[in-house]
């Protein structure tokens, strides 16, 4: 199948997942075990089953997978919908981030059927049955689909992602031609959800010390600003074998962005101005 | 601790669980051309050794490379060898497709798609042209 944009869901795979066993490199405490079955209210018609990751660190138990029945004749068209309706409805004790439901915030960024998109953007007729929901992966889990992002923002504070002026600041404004500034379009976009970085094996292997796509696609915005003077430096800071080279152009990150933005092609420009400086 | 009432529990207590990764990720033409450059490099290292080996026993005179060609030519090493042809042709495929974005040309999501079917295609294709060429030319 050609993927067009990033929206399209994928219709058929050979694999639903890679074929290694489910326990690979997963840390005791991290094993998901079985959980329970929540059934859909008596005299529902259309029943859809979604699969979610469950996680309550008060009660010192492993994480598990839930079965929800869904009742969609009662809920809107959308997963988030469908995780509000069991959340009013079935378990109030389910947690989970949201706030634009418009797919603007990134908030409900978590794992759909594999890969990582918005709950809000996701229609429940795109996903499989049974549908899985699993938080974003390979972040320490706060809470069910909550994952702790501290360390995916420190990285992202790492490449500095404010201007640098060393001139003199203007009367008014620093100005840009319209020319210039259409070299940040497709960058400064970006919602800061983290699907692209949760979804790129090299920050799975190595991301205490490789940047990941979404701070090195801001990382990219700022060095693309013609505004900024401190180009010198701000390569400087990304010349590591880790920060910047353990992206491998795999292209996870540009196949799975909710905005359909491209850091895959943003960090390739990084390498390439790295090259061109003659670094 | 008893100051703060949002702490519950001692962090240290109970390591946090990490989300799956790979365990649920979904294989995509991305990730699997990527995974599978990184094998058929691994294939192609080992294949070196056996064409250093080739090579030692073809030097060392006609018993030592009777032998080898004995190896070789069996179903077994037939089927070896057509793996490592396909294993090279993959990787030099995937070779040509990153060293255009190396230049950052083709990163929009249909041109991966189709440079990534291209090379899939393409490494087929010529496996089979260089062993029916082997085959019925070379004999």
């Amino acid at each position: 199948m050609i993927v067009e944009s990033s929206d399209q869901v994928a219709r058929f795979t050979l694999l639903k997942r890679f074929p290694v066993p489910r326990n690979f490199k997963v840390t005791p405490q991290s094993r998901i075990e079985k959980g329970r079955t929540w059934p859909a209210p008596v005299g529902a018609s259309r029943v859809q089953a979604f699969e979610v990751y469950r996680y309550d660190p008060e009660s010192h138990r492993n994480p598990r997978i839930d079965i929800f029945e869904v009742d969609l004749d009662d809920c809107g068209p959308m997963v988030l919908d469908a995780l509000f309706w069991i959340k009013n409805k079935v378990d109030s004790t389910l947690a989970f981030r949201r706030s634009c439901r418009e797919g603007v915030c990134g908030s409900c960024a978590m794992n759909l059927d594999g890969t990582n998109w918005l709950a809000c953007t996701r229609f429940i007729s795109d996903m499989s049955k049974p549908a899985s929901i699993y938080p974003l992966a390979n972040l320490p889990i706060l809470k069910d689909l909550v994952p702790d992002t501290t360390h995916l923002f420190a990285q992202y504070e790492m490449i500095e992602p404010w201007l640098h002026a060393k001139t003199p600041t203007p009367e008014k404004e620093r100005l840009q031609s319209p020319e210039e500034r259409s070299q940040i379009d497709g960058y400064y976009e970006c919602i800061l959800c983290f699907c692209c970085t949760s979804g790129c094996p090299s920050h799975w292997w190595n991301g205490e010390r490789f940047l990941g796509p979404a701070a090195l696609l801001q990382a990219w915005r700022w060095l693309a600003d013609s505004r900024d003077e401190a180009k010198e430096e701000r390569l400087n800071a990304l010349e590591d074998p880790f920060r910047l080279y353990r992206c491998h152009t795999i292209l996870n990150c540009t196949r799975t962005c909710p905005k359909g933005l491209n850091p895959g092609r943003a960090i390739a420009e990084i390498k390439k101005m790295v090259i061109e400086r003659g670094g | 601790m008893d100051s703060d009432p949002t702490v519950h529990i001692d962090p240290a207590a109970r390591p946090r669980p990490l989300s799956p990764n790979i365990q649920i990720y979904r294989p995509q033409l991305t990730s699997v051309l990527s995974i599978a450059n990184r094998i058929t490099g691994v294939i192609l290292s080992l294949g070196a050794v056996g064409l250093v080996i080739w090579l030692g026993a073809a030097s060392a005179g006609p018993r030592a490379f009777g032998a080898v060609r004995g190896i070789v030519g069996s179903w077994g090493g037939q089927i070896v060898l057509a793996g490592c042809t396909f294993a090279y042709f993959l990787h030099l495929c995937g070779g040509l497709r990153h060293l255009a974005w190396d230049t950052v040309h083709g990163f929009e999501l249909r041109t991966i798609y189709i440079s990534g079917w291209a090379v899939v295609a393409a490494s087929i294709g010529l496996t089979l042209a260089a062993w029916l060429a082997s085959l019925f030319v070379a004999g």
